[in-house]
């Protein structure tokens, strides 16, 4: 399948925000409290079984941060990129681990790197920082022992 | 063979007819110390290769009297800080070091245990060298050192090891 059949194909039951072709792969903006759902739908109807990875993108000039989600089809070997975009200031967003397992720990580490509450996750511990390290990833974030890189 | 290396010719005497070795307790106690240290089994990150390598059948580090390699910290002379040392794994190098009995020594190897390294910019999550966490002995710069490098500091260590004093605690 191409991205553009892939796109007509979740159009059929979803409604997608805004869409693009990067490198080939369909990147699909949905709304927020949709996720779950479009998630259950990849999975279960277009078999992209596999939930590749769970990321976060930090745009601070637009105020928005973005939440990657990439799929992957074992049938047809496609990938699918869903992305969300939330507040800086308040950024929450639905689990998704109750449709994929995996998601559990990369929603941990998206959240501890970004500060992303993911409502309605079983235990949103810390996975890989230790305690006095927040959202290091976002661009603003800024630490006492942190030497700047000089200008070139 | 390495134990005769560097001893001072005043401080022994041959005695003829008896194979008999002459010398001060301070020089015996160092060079005993210097031939026999056991290397604490511990690479934080890719420098491990490099230490793994110098202590294989290649270049072979019990050539120079560092023999095997402790499992256990307990039984450890010295530690070899092979890699970047994170936030997180600062407190448990700590405890590591603290564990090991005295006489002990500290190799900082490669860039990232010398300063942080390539991480010393923009990180987050890089401790700037070994030596705010614990007390350094010898620093070996590469990135990796490669085995002759770190063979070389081993047997700078052994010098130094060689001119400390009974007097004076170790390290």
């Amino acid at each position: 399948m191409n991205f553009q059949e892939i796109l007509e194909k979740i159009k059929t039951k979803h409604e997608v925000l805004e869409s693009k072709e990067d490198l080939g792969v369909l990147n699909a903006y949905i709304a927020t409290a949709k996720i779950a759902a479009v998630a259950a739908f990849m999975k279960d109807e277009l078999k992209f079984e596999q939930l590749n990875f769970i990321t976060a993108v930090d745009f601070p000039a637009n105020n928005a941060i973005e939440v990657v989600y990439h799929f992957f089809s074992y049938e047809t070997a496609d990938s699918v990129v869903l992305r969300i975009k939330l507040d800086r200031a308040k950024a929450e967003v639905p689990t998704i681990s109750g449709v994929f397992k995996t998601a559990d720990w990369h929603e941990r580490e998206a959240s501890e790197m970004f500060g992303i509450k993911f409502s309605g996750h079983p235990d949103l511990n810390r996975l890989l920082l230790p305690d006095g390290i927040e959202s290091p990833l976002r661009k603003d974030y800024k630490n006492p022992d942190m030497t700047p890189l000089p200008k070139a | 063979m390495g134990l005769m290396n560097g001893i001072d010719e005043k401080l022994v005497r041959k005695i003829p007819g008896a194979p008999v070795v002459l010398a001060s307790a301070e020089w015996a106690i160092n060079a005993g110390r210097s031939n026999s240290i056991w290397t604490l089994t511990f690479g934080l990150r890719c420098c491990a290769m490099e230490m793994m390598a110098t202590g294989a059948a290649k270049y072979d580090w019990a050539r120079f009297g560092f023999e095997v390699p402790a499992a256990s910290p307990r039984r450890a002379d010295l530690m070899i800080v092979a890699g970047t040392i994170t936030t997180k794994m600062a407190p448990l190098v700590k405890r590591l070091y603290e564990q090991m009995a005295e006489p002990k020594y500290v190799i900082a190897m490669g860039a990232c245990a010398i300063s942080g390294g390539p991480f010393i910019y923009d990180s987050y999550s890089v401790v700037r060298g070994a030596d705010k966490v614990i007390p350094v002995d010898i620093y070996i710069p590469g990135c990796p050192p490669r085995p002759e490098a770190l063979l070389d500091g081993m047997i700078k260590l052994q010098e130094k090891i060689m001119k400390q004093k009974l007097t004076k605690a170790a390290s």
